[in-house]
């Protein structure tokens, strides 16, 4: 890591992005957009999110060189890199934000042509095709001095990042969560216990910094922190009406899955919470007309984004739950100073994806409750075999245990070739029908 | 009636009979000498001959037929004679099907997972796969009475023969040496699937002892790569263009039953060196280099002129792992072809045509 | 035994035969490789009847009788069907050794047929080195155009010339064909102009295709073959791709059985 190299990526991060953003920002005021008369008032963080998003996909180009670079997937134990100062990049994040630029269908297509199966998951597939082709709508992403992958979200990752550790020849270093078909038991945990025991003179080696328990448990300190506050910028919708929509939180997801553990995505989120907070106290709905409150199951559809948070909030529909950005709010709170690795890996370990499908039932039952929820909104995505096997007895089963109304729609996160509007149109209508919206 | 003869259904009722226990597995790594020293007999559901129908109401069209087949039949009643179920975690679909069997639609039947290591670099993932071993084997115990130790050795050699007769196949296939066609070399393969290891050894001996020799037809050696020799009409083209599959490197191939033996004492820590030691496979997390040296290793071997990816569509270990192995196998001069296949649905004429033109093309 | 032999004629005749789904085409040629003529005919439900119609018909063109014929080779999905063929050779081969022949200097071969499409690549001697077909779906094939021209009540020749004219192109997100036709639908009642409708299309399929020729890799000329190279839409655009002109025979839709006539030849010679 050369001298210049990190003196530049200092210059671009205290002088350099502040005066990006700030020229954002001004060009922005100028054309504010109309308010909708669906919608409650935008909230006032989203700015500050905007900011914080592309600081930091902004200065991720000017980290190579600067700090050591990882590629990390979601579920990954990021805390653990943070402890060596690695400059992260998600590209699951950044495939979510290929696909609300409606760009997923371009970027895919360039790992289609190097063989790569149209069916394969689309976040895969545009990472790939970025890589190949260096296409992006961020700008620039800095190729990684280190992959680190974690199997708790699915097995698919594992396959993605092999292709690209054998792409570029970069290390990978997989944190590998055996798959809880039952409880979670003493020797799983010792397993991924030993596993980031392996893994930190690794990790030592590729950044050439030395592992500092001190630093990690602050590290650990923020991430607890942020998941909480996180779990309770979305226990707010428990409210009625509730102050903020599950389309609102899959776009404010986006600091707690890149930004975990660092203090920027705490503020963020105390920022956010208080402007729930008081956003309640007014009785502020993020739909104007809040009637009938959904739940969401899955990723979302990062290019319907926009599109439906209309279409439902015209019929006074507001989609308070989902187990997508509960995920990150659901057992990071684990991490626990006391014995940090047993916790760091029961907390990655216990996440929705990883459990049984029981588990799954269980979990969306008590959401279901607490979340007063009238509606399902299931999402079958052909990309996310994880997310998607099961559903349809799952469907079945929370329709026969608490006679909730449900809709499967089909379609990808971002490659929109595998969607059709017209299906889905009818799909959402006759579940309108059935709620008598 | 030999146990050839007889058909899988029947041979599975015959051990049950006999006091064996039969276990339903589905795809595809998982420690069968354990089982066997426990009487259990594995009955493998990789491609069952029946129609999908009922799955359909619990999964979606995008799922691989492996997994679509074995919910099928579980679905329709076929497996109520079995006495357990064993999933390993083989893949993302596997996984939430075992879910969906265990969780939401019930088997009325014991059900055990396994979970073999997707990190297969350190000590930690040897430790932890003998400690798995031991889990499953407390488990099975809890249904079957305990483990006699000595059977387990004894199961363990045997299993040490039927690598080397399974061995002793490759290497004859590789020379030209197993005058059967590709269909029968795989039906034998795939014996295996069912048949107790008593049964098996000498079933695979008499096959060898019937058709060693000289005299093969099937001038044109390829590699053929991917899951399982579905549909099996592939096979049968294979014959008619002089194709003879020299070696493979299938799922239900050589990635499982080439299992170099281990001389540790521990049984337990033996499982796992031979576990660790076998050919390359995606759905164990091995990295593409392995399985490109592997691939390569197996060209130089058996002097093949090409290599066959039949995927199963939908699989994703296996269509990550493609384009990569073509690529490396192409710049270094071994044609490929790529071939994604739906399960027990024959041969389309396009596939046909691609296969005759990739014959054209290496002859 | 041929008649020939007997008669001591000194020409010798070769047949290629291309049974498609769609059509049915024959080629004949004499031993210098001129083409004496050629018939295409719907191949309709009886292939047998198809076949014995086309080769008549060539037959009678060339003023030929079929026992004149001293190597038939067949290719096409109906190959196997033909019962009096002397060998039988996949369209892959055949359309190789077709461009390689009419256009020596192609290194890569675009076959858009009604059914399915290839990208093949092949050496300066026209042998395939590697070859690539769509799947199963209709997206980048000649019946995804039929289709989307039926949409629109056109015929297919108009449909091409209907895409150069667009002046812009709205791009059409679904590739499978039944999405596509929904899709193309709800835009024709947005009123949007069809020619940019049409353009999209066309951009839809060439768009498949250029994924799969990048897989084989762009080398030396190239070569399109199959009935929608007369499709200046498609052509026009993967020209623009390509960056380079396109070869095209003035009967793309023969070159499957030029090519299969022309390995008549080289077999016959090489079992004499
Ligand atoms: S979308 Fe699903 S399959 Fe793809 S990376 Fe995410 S969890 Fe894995
Ligand atoms: S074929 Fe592939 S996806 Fe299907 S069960 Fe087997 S490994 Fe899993």
């Amino acid at each position: 890591m050369s001298f210049a190299q990190k003196a530049r990526y200092n210059f671009m991060k205290d002088l350099g992005a502040p005066a990006l953003m700030w020229l954002r920002q001004s060009q922005r005021k100028k054309r504010p957009r109309k308010p909708n008369p669906y919608l409650g008032p935008p909230l006032k963080c989203a700015g500050r999110l905007r900011e914080i998003m592309t600081r930091h996909y902004y200065l991720s180009r000017f980290s190579k060189g600067a700090k050591p670079v990882a590629w990390v997937t979601s579920g990954a134990p990021v805390e653990l890199l943070r402890v060596f100062d690695f400059y992260t990049i998600y590209p699951e994040n950044h495939g979510a934000l290929c696909g609300a630029q409606k760009k997923g269908p371009e970027i895919c297509s360039e790992a289609e042509k190097k063989g790569y199966h149209p069916d394969l998951c689309s976040y895969a597939r545009i990472d790939l095709g970025h890589a190949f082709s260096g296409k992006t709508p961020a700008g620039r992403l800095p190729r990684p001095d280190l992959l680190f992958c974690a199997n708790n979200i699915c097995q698919t990752v594992l396959y993605w990042y092999k292709e690209l550790s054998y792409y570029w020849n970069i290390p990978l270093i997989i944190f590998d969560t055996p798959y809880n078909f039952q409880d979670i038991r003493e020797k799983d945990i010792e397993y991924m216990v030993c596993q980031f025991e392996e893994m930190i003179p690794e990790l030592e080696r590729i950044s050439g910094c030395k592992y500092s328990h001190d630093r990690f448990m602050k590290i650990i300190g923020i991430a607890r922190e942020s998941a909480s506050t996180w779990g309770r910028v979305l226990a707010t919708m428990k409210h009625r009406p509730a102050p903020i929509s599950i389309f609102d939180a899959f776009v404010h997801l986006a600091p707690i899955v890149s930004l975990r553990g660092l203090p920027i995505a705490l503020d963020y989120y105390r920022i956010l919470l208080d402007e729930l907070e008081e956003r309640v106290a007014k009785g502020i709905g993020a739909v104007t007309n809040e009637s009938k409150r959904l739940m969401w199951d899955n990723i979302a559809v990062w290019f319907k984004l926009r599109d439906w948070s209309l279409l439902f909030a015209e019929r006074g529909l507001n989609f308070v739950a989902a187990t997508y950005t509960n995920a990150w709010a659901e057992t990071i709170h684990y991490l626990d100073e006391m014995s940090p690795f047993e916790s760091m890996a029961r907390a990655y370990s216990l996440v929705v994806l990883n459990n049984s499908l029981n588990y799954r039932l269980k979990l969306m039952e008590q959401m279901i409750r607490d979340y007063q929820v009238d509606g399902l909104v299931i999402l079958s995505l052909r990309s996310c075999k994880p997310y998607s096997v099961g559903q349809y007895d799952l469907r079945r089963l929370l329709g026969e245990r608490l006679g909730i109304k449900s809709v499967v729609i089909e379609s990808d996160m971002t490659d929109f070739r595998a969607y059709s509007e017209e299906q889905t149109r009818t799909r959402l209508e006759a579940f309108f029908e059935a709620l008598e919206v | 009636m030999t146990k050839t003869q007889m058909t899988r259904k029947d041979y599975l009722l015959d051990q049950k009979q006999k006091g064996r226990h039969i276990f339903g597995v589905f795809p595809a790594q998982y420690p069968k000498e354990l089982l066997w020293a426990m009487n259990v007999v594995p009955a493998e559901i990789w491609d069952p001959p029946v129609e999908i129908t009922a799955a359909n109401a619990h999964l979606q069209p995008y799922i691989c037929s492996v997994v679509r087949f074995g919910l099928e039949l579980v679905l329709e009643g076929k497996c109520d004679f079995l006495d357990g179920f064993l999933f390993p975690h083989t893949c993302d679909s596997i996984q939430n099907m075992a879910s969906v069997i265990h969780d939401y639609i019930g088997a009325n039947k014991p059900c055990y997972f396994f979970y073999h290591p997707k990190n297969p670099h350190g000590k930690a993932a040897r430790e932890y796969y003998v400690l798995e071993l031991k889990n499953l084997m407390r488990s099975l115990e809890k249904q079957l009475g305990p483990l006699n130790p000595d059977a387990l050795k004894q199961r363990i050699q045997q299993g040490h023969k039927i690598s080397s007769l399974f061995g002793e196949f490759y290497d004859l296939r590789a020379k030209g040496e197993l005058d059967v066609g590709n269909g029968e070399f795989y039906e034998q393969i795939r014996r295996g699937e069912y048949l107790f290891p008593d049964d098996l050894i000498p079933e695979l001996e008499g096959f060898l002892a019937r058709n060693k020799g000289k005299g093969e037809k099937r001038l044109m050696p390829v590699i053929l790569s991917g899951v399982l020799p579905n549909p099996p009409e592939i096979l049968t083209l294979f014959d008619e263009l002089g194709v003879r599959v020299s070696h493979d490197d299938l799922l239900i191939g050589s990635r499982r039953l080439l299992v170099p033996p281990s001389n540790l004492k521990d049984p337990f820590k033996q499982l796992a060196e031979s576990y660790f030691s076998m050919p390359p496979c995606s759905t164990k997390g091995a990295p593409i280099v392995k399985r490109r040296e592997y691939l390569l290793s197996l060209i130089k071997a058996t002097g093949a002129k090409g290599v066959i990816f039949n995927v199963v569509k939908f699989c994703e270990p296996e269509w990550f792992d493609v384009p990569n192995l073509t690529d490396e196998l192409k710049k270094r001069g071994t044609p490929t072809l790529v071939l994604d296949t739906e399960l027990n649905q024959g041969l389309s004429g396009q596939m046909k045509t691609r296969v005759e033109a990739f014959v054209e093309m290496i002859s | 035994m041929r008649l020939w032999r007997f008669k001591g004629l000194s020409m010798t005749y070769f047949a290629g035969i291309d049974i498609g789904s769609l059509t049915t085409e024959v080629v004949i040629l004499d031993s210098n490789a001129d083409m004496l003529s050629y018939s295409i005919n719907l191949t309709g439900a009886d292939c047998n009847e198809a076949v014995d119609q086309a080769l008549g018909q060539a037959l009678s063109r060339a003023g030929l009788s079929r026992d004149q014929l001293s190597f038939i080779v067949a290719t096409g999905y109906g190959r196997v069907t033909i019962p009096f063929s002397d060998k039988k050779i996949t369209e892959i081969s055949c359309h190789g050794t077709s461009a390689h022949h009419l256009f020596p200097d192609t290194e890569t071969v675009i076959d858009i047929g009604g059914q399915d499409s290839k990208v093949i690549r092949i050496d300066k001697e026209g042998k395939v080195l590697d070859f690539t077909m769509n799947d199963k779906c209709a997206a980048g094939t000649g019946r995804f155009l039929e289709v989307m021209a039926g949409a629109f009540r056109v015929s297919l020749e108009d449909f091409g010339q209907l895409s150069l004219k667009a002046e812009r192109e709205i791009p059409i997100s679904s590739v499978c064909t039944v999405f596509a036709e929904s899709e193309v639908i709800s835009l024709i009642a947005q009123n949007q102009a069809r020619e940019d409708i049409i353009r999209g299309l066309h951009s839809s399929v060439v768009n498949r295709i250029w994924n799969m020729v990048q897989t084989v890799g762009v080398h030396g000329a190239v070569t399109m073959s199959g009935g929608v190279a007369k499709n200046r839409g498609v052509v026009v655009l993967m020209e623009e791709k390509l960056g380079k002109p396109i070869h095209i025979h003035t009967e793309p839709q023969i070159m499957g059985a030029l090519g299969a006539a022309l390995l008549a030849k080289r077999h016959f010679l090489q079992e004499k």
